[in-house]
């Protein structure tokens, strides 16, 4: 049986008094990728920023890695470094002095107090591989504020890879992406999971990507209220369910992704 | 006698010697801080620091104490609470940053009228004198500016982290609230410590102009905080000299250099030729 990377219990987590998830539980197992769906206010980036420690969680137990999420929502530092983010939304706000390849560099040791030099040639190497395996060791000399929203989102998958991890978070990160530029994504969710042993767990509104790259779908509005395979949580039926009875997906025509 | 006949004699006096220190630690200060603060959007928020600290400085003369040692813990209680009032309240940062100024503005003008007498006069408070400052002052300038740049170059990658994005921060470990708040404390400290040499109306120049230059020619995080602190520094003792070559007021004098050193970073992004 797979290793157990999370394992989520009965989580309630309030916004302004309000439980916007409650009672909650799944588990993701080692090397899988699993996508959580739902419509908007379901709660989705609420259960996302509480498993980071963003938020203080109401009730319910989570375990990282075996190691439980403290009282306050606070990781011990051995497993935070274990866990990489992507947000659904990065803004850089006007002309931004830091380069591709010094963002990229920040990912390599972001928390501790230190020198900002320390690690230096660990970290130019880290920096070079992460910039290749994206695509991106063309834009290293770059402003961070001179990039693309496609560029930008492959700089800050570049961020997150530029040292190994277990758990990678991803708030629909792949909205605005281009087709081929989502595909590509895809393909480097899939090599770090098969290749280092990374867990993927992504929020995501594009169904038909979840069918053709994920292992497991949590559908969640407030409550879970169906999880399992692609084909089986996102029948017809469920997402009726899930999204009200008006619903009808719309199919992309894709080459598949294998998982 | 010439005017460099007389700036002669005038860097002979320790006033003028105590006034460049002073103003060249003061600008490598503000550059040094506002390179985050610009960053962060905080530039109002230093403005409307400097603006509150009249009512410090006018507590300070009610009570007759030294408004100097008052404007300290006020300034840091006052950055603290508005800081609250920003994360509590749904109202834009601008609106609130505005309202909290203005009336601390009304409340210190209130309070000045009370006093019958103020020796050191409105005029100082409003523009600063920067050649009345001590020894005292200077060393403790330069405290801060020692402590100021060890706290960024360890926090760096947090510091950078929180800029682009709180959430992302927290997420890879940064302890968001501390440092926030260590930033916003120390800002407090460093507006109310250059008030005096200063000015009220013009502290919150010496947090942004510099920075803001120094963005428009940076393409490197270290480059573009040391360019922000080094023209902070350079500006404010060219602006100092000016003054006394020119027998004109020195804050305004300084302010005017960093603008012109402003203009001259925007003519440079003019001259550079766009990224491929």
């Amino acid at each position: 049986m797979a290793e157990l990377v999370l394992e989520v219990q009965g989580l309630r987590v309030h916004r302004d008094g309000v439980a916007v998830v409650d009672d909650v539980s799944f588990r993701l197992a080692a090397e899988s990728d699993t996508a959580l769906v739902g419509p908007n206010g379901a709660g989705k980036s609420t259960l996302v920023a509480a498993l980071l420690g963003l938020l203080p969680r109401q009730a319910g137990v989570v375990h990282l890695l075996g190691q439980p999420l403290g009282p306050q929502g606070q990781w011990p530092r051995a497993i935070r470094s274990q866990v990489a983010y992507l947000p659904q939304t990065l803004a850089v706000r006007g002309r931004f002095p830091l380069t591709v390849r010094d963002f990229v560099g920040l990912g390599f040791d972001p928390a501790g107090p230190g020198l900002p030099w320390r690690g230096g040639r660990r970290r130019r190497q880290a920096v070079d591989r992460a910039l290749e395996r994206t695509e991106s060791l063309a834009l290293a000399q770059r402003l961070i504020s001179e990039l693309s929203g496609g560029q930008w989102k492959r700089v800050q998958l570049a961020f997150c890879v530029v040292r190994p991890r277990r758990l990678l978070v991803l708030d629909e990160a792949q909205a605005g992406l281009d087709a081929p530029a989502s595909e590509q994504f895809q393909q480097l969710l899939l090599e770090l999971r098969r290749q280092e042993g990374w867990t993927v767990l992504q929020v995501s509104h594009d169904l038909d990507m979840v069918r053709r790259s994920c292992d497991q779908v949590l559908c969640l509005n407030r409550q879970l209220r169906c999880s399992g395979s692609p084909d089986h949580a996102l029948s017809p039926q469920r997402l009726a369910e899930l999204y009200g009875p008006g619903f009808v997906p719309y199919h992309h025509h894709h080459q598949p992704t294998p998982r | 006698m010439s005017g460099l006949d007389a700036l002669q004699a005038a860097l002979a006096q320790p006033f003028m010697q105590r006034a460049l220190v002073g103003g060249l630690l003061t600008g490598c200060l503000g550059g040094l801080l506002g390179s985050f603060a610009v960053l962060r959007q905080l530039s109002f928020f230093s403005d409307a620091l400097g603006h509150s600290a009249l009512l410090g400085v006018s507590i300070g003369i009610l009570l007759n104490l030294n408004p100097t040692l008052v404007l300290i813990p006020f300034a840091v209680l006052f950055a603290l609470l508005v800081n609250q009032l920003v994360e509590r309240s749904r109202l834009p940062t601008d609106a609130l940053l505005n309202i909290v100024y203005s009336t601390s503005l009304a409340f210190a003008v209130v309070a000045l009228s009370l006093v019958e007498s103020y020796r050191g006069g409105i005029q100082q408070l409003l523009f600063g004198d920067i050649l009345g400052i001590s020894w005292w002052d200077v060393w403790l300038i330069a405290g801060l500016l020692c402590f100021a740049t060890g706290y960024l170059v360890i926090s760096l990658r947090a510091q950078v982290l929180l800029t682009l994005d709180e959430d992302l921060a927290g997420a890879f470990g940064v302890r968001v609230n501390l440092h926030r708040l260590a930033f916003i404390v120390l800002l407090a400290v460093v507006v109310a410590v250059s008030i005096k040499a200063v000015g009220v109306l013009l502290i919150s120049a010496f947090v942004v102009i510099p920075a803001c230059a120094s963005r428009l020619v940076s393409r490197r995080l270290p480059v573009y905080i040391a360019a922000a602190s080094l023209l902070g520094g350079f500006c404010a003792l060219l602006g100092l000299l000016g003054s006394g070559l020119t027998n004109l007021p020195s804050g305004p004098c300084v302010v005017i250099v960093q603008f012109l050193g402003f203009m001259v970073a925007l003519l440079l992004t003019r001259l550079r030729p766009a990224p491929a």
